[in-house]
């Protein structure tokens, strides 16, 4: 098939995760303790749904209203002395920040954290400019310097470890080798201070923005965030418009989800909250300040049947629980987002035909949904996605005729009964033909049938 | 909620957040205080603009005038959030906050009556006109970005020290 060639490489990817031991146990160990954390964090809080509750109705008039918002949104932020840039597409918002910088003279940058950046593969772009951009949160730094991408959204080296981390510094910094995380840690705030007091610029995305306010808001834990948008004298934001909330008061509610959701803190280290550039009087902010909105697609997205993924507020809670996420990590999915919110944007953003491999990464469990802080109903939106890999005409014909078979066979007792004998009787052959390796995973049928067993 | 429990809450949330927290009343206390939690020899930032900076200021024999050379930054901030422990430093009053950012070690003095109970008291106060800039401090920086394992102090303060004051009017 045509669409093969194309798409994303999701079942391919996945054997060779699986067969990776020390990722496998990297991603139990990350997704086992933020799932603790998170039930810790959350214990202690009174009216959790109401605040749940609370939360998904702010989102969802953000979304009943997006243009209205963002349009209110840039009319505060330029009041606040901002210059705001609209992005149609990710083609669009690398050059609009590309021209930024290079009209300023600025080859040194330093950057925070921003899945949004790499959604439009900004760096790259900056690089080959002629610039150097330095990823300046401590995972984003290791991945960076090995030349990978992020495999979880809040801690995107966890599938290193500190070995690996310990020879990739020795080798590139030319520094003592140490497997001391607290060590490492020193080592990467000494070498990334000089990045953050010579560069010319800081990049940052933002996890809000307040309409009425016109104000960015960031979490983060290091630091690097406070740095990347005070130090430098411009400071270029890119986030995608979703990103909205109607006003700054109604920050508080996802201050007490967002970071429980994430990490298991209560709140994160650092919340900054920009408005506009320095102005006089001021000796805090960039003297610069443009913000570069981005849609990408998701007009489009807000406008058909999955558009509730745009509530999402990127806490990863959903991948910690995710049963397929937690077994084959990120980087199988082959794209920015992972993990059940990551299948759903990626497909919608990217299309069907490149992404219909992801549909399938899910059991319908339905645990993504138990967590999700602001109540993105992402089982009902993958089902919805099924539906349009079948009518799209991307699922595969045989996977069709088998579930139809089985729908006869299953409707008729006596041929039940005798698939049942079929199945109990040539297991040992189909186990010769196709190898242990498919067959062992699969328990072997009954022989006899319960059925035939119970009086 | 009485000042007194704001301030208890405030403390113990702060303490959870490993941040030190120290109690104090009238000026001679909080310079005692500031005579324990800051190494005298190292230099020190402090803007010596607020009435308590002012106090503050000719106890460190080591001024530094900038705080890009200092090791400790000890200033006066907006005020704190009971709820959460944190302490909030602003842009407001031209006031840098990149200074309780840069030394590894920030103390941070707060009023007892700036203390605001939860994170909605805050930002209903601040919403209306917010300043350039305003940081929420949770206690020290931190990372857990290799194996999950928590270190502190990445690009920020490796030490908080939270003194909140209360000052006979």
């Amino acid at each position: 098939m045509s669409h093969e060639q194309t798409s994303l490489a999701f079942r391919e990817n996945t054997v060779r995760a699986l067969e990776d031991s020390a990722l496998r146990a990297a991603m139990k160990q990350a997704t086992d303790t933020f799932g603790t954390k998170r039930a810790d964090a959350f214990a202690p809080v009174r009216d959790l749904e109401a605040l749940r509750d609370r939360a998904s109705a702010i989102r969802d008039d953000v979304l009943a209203n997006l243009p209205m918002y963002v349009d209110r949104f840039v009319a505060s932020a330029t009041r606040a002395g901002a210059a705001v840039h609209r992005a149609k597409d990710a083609e669009t918002a690398r050059e609009i920040i590309r021209k930024i910088l290079a009209d300023r003279g600025a080859r040194r940058i330093v950057k925070g954290k921003s899945m949004v950046s790499e959604e439009v593969d900004l760096n790259s772009h900056l690089e080959a400019a002629g610039m150097e951009v330095v990823e300046t949160d401590l995972g984003e730094y290791i991945i960076q310097m090995e030349g990978e991408t992020p495999s979880h959204i809040i801690v995107p080296a966890i599938h290193k470890n500190r070995r690996q981390v310990g020879r990739l510094f020795a080798d590139r910094l030319g520094v003592p080798y140490s497997d001391d995380p607290q060590a490492l840690t020193k080592i990467a705030r000494k070498a990334l201070r000089e990045k953050f007091l010579s560069a010319d610029a800081g990049i940052s995305g933002a996890n809000f923005a307040a309409a009425d306010t016109g104000s960015l808001v960031l979490l983060t834990n290091e630091g690097n965030g406070r740095m990347v948008t005070t130090v430098p004298k411009l400071h270029v934001a890119i986030l995608s418009i979703e990103k909205m909330l109607p006003s700054l008061t109604d920050l508080p509610a996802f201050l007490r989800l967002l970071p429980r959701s994430a990490t298991g803190q209560t709140i994160t280290s650092y919340v900054s909250v920009i408005t506009g550039p320095r102005k006089a009087g001021d000796a805090t902010g960039a003297k610069e300040l443009h913000i570069v909105l981005l849609d990408n697609g998701r007009t489009e997205i807000l406008a058909g049947e999955s558009r509730d993924i745009l509530k999402c507020i990127r806490c990863g809670a959903c991948m910690n629980v995710c049963p397929v996420y937690r077994a084959v990590g990120g980087h199988s999915y082959g794209w920015t987002y992972p993990g059940p919110m990551g299948m759903v944007l990626t497909t919608l953003l990217t299309g069907m035909k490149k992404s219909h491999p992801l549909v399938d990464a899910s059991t319908l469990c339905g645990a993504c949904v138990e967590v999700c802080p602001v109540r993105v109903p992402l089982a009902d939106l993958i089902l919805g996605l099924r539906r349009r890999k079948v009518r799209d005409g991307f699922a595969d014909p045989r996977e069709r005729r088998g579930m139809e078979a089985f729908g006869k066979a299953a409707a008729s007792p006596a041929l039940f009964a005798l698939g049942q004998r079929l199945a109990g009787s040539f297991w040992p052959v189909v186990r010769v033909l196709w190898g242990k390796d498919v067959a062992g995973r699969m328990p072997a049928p009954a022989n006899p049938p319960l059925r035939r067993r119970l009086p | 909620m009485s000042a007194a429990d704001r301030e208890r809450i405030f403390l113990e949330n702060a303490a959870k957040a490993s941040a030190g927290t120290r109690s104090v009343s009238g000026t001679g206390d909080l310079l005692a205080a500031l005579e324990r939690v800051v190494a005298m020899d190292s230099p020190v930032f402090c803007p010596g603009v607020t009435e308590l900076e002012k106090a503050a200021a000719p106890l460190f024999p080591v001024r530094a005038a900038d705080y890009a050379a200092a090791a400790v930054t000890v200033e006066e901030v907006f005020g704190a959030i009971a709820e959460t422990g944190t302490i909030v430093c602003t842009s407001a009053g031209g006031r840098a906050v990149q200074a309780g950012l840069l030394p590894a070690h920030h103390v941070a003095i707060v009023r007892r009556d700036r203390i605001f109970d939860t994170l909605d008291d805050f930002f209903a106060a601040v919403a209306v006109a917010p300043p350039t800039n305003i940081t929420l401090v949770t206690g020290p920086s931190r990372t857990a970005d290799i194996e999950l394992t928590l270190a502190i102090g990445v690009h920020g303060p490796e030490r908080l020290d939270i003194i909140v004051a209360r000052m006979q009017a």
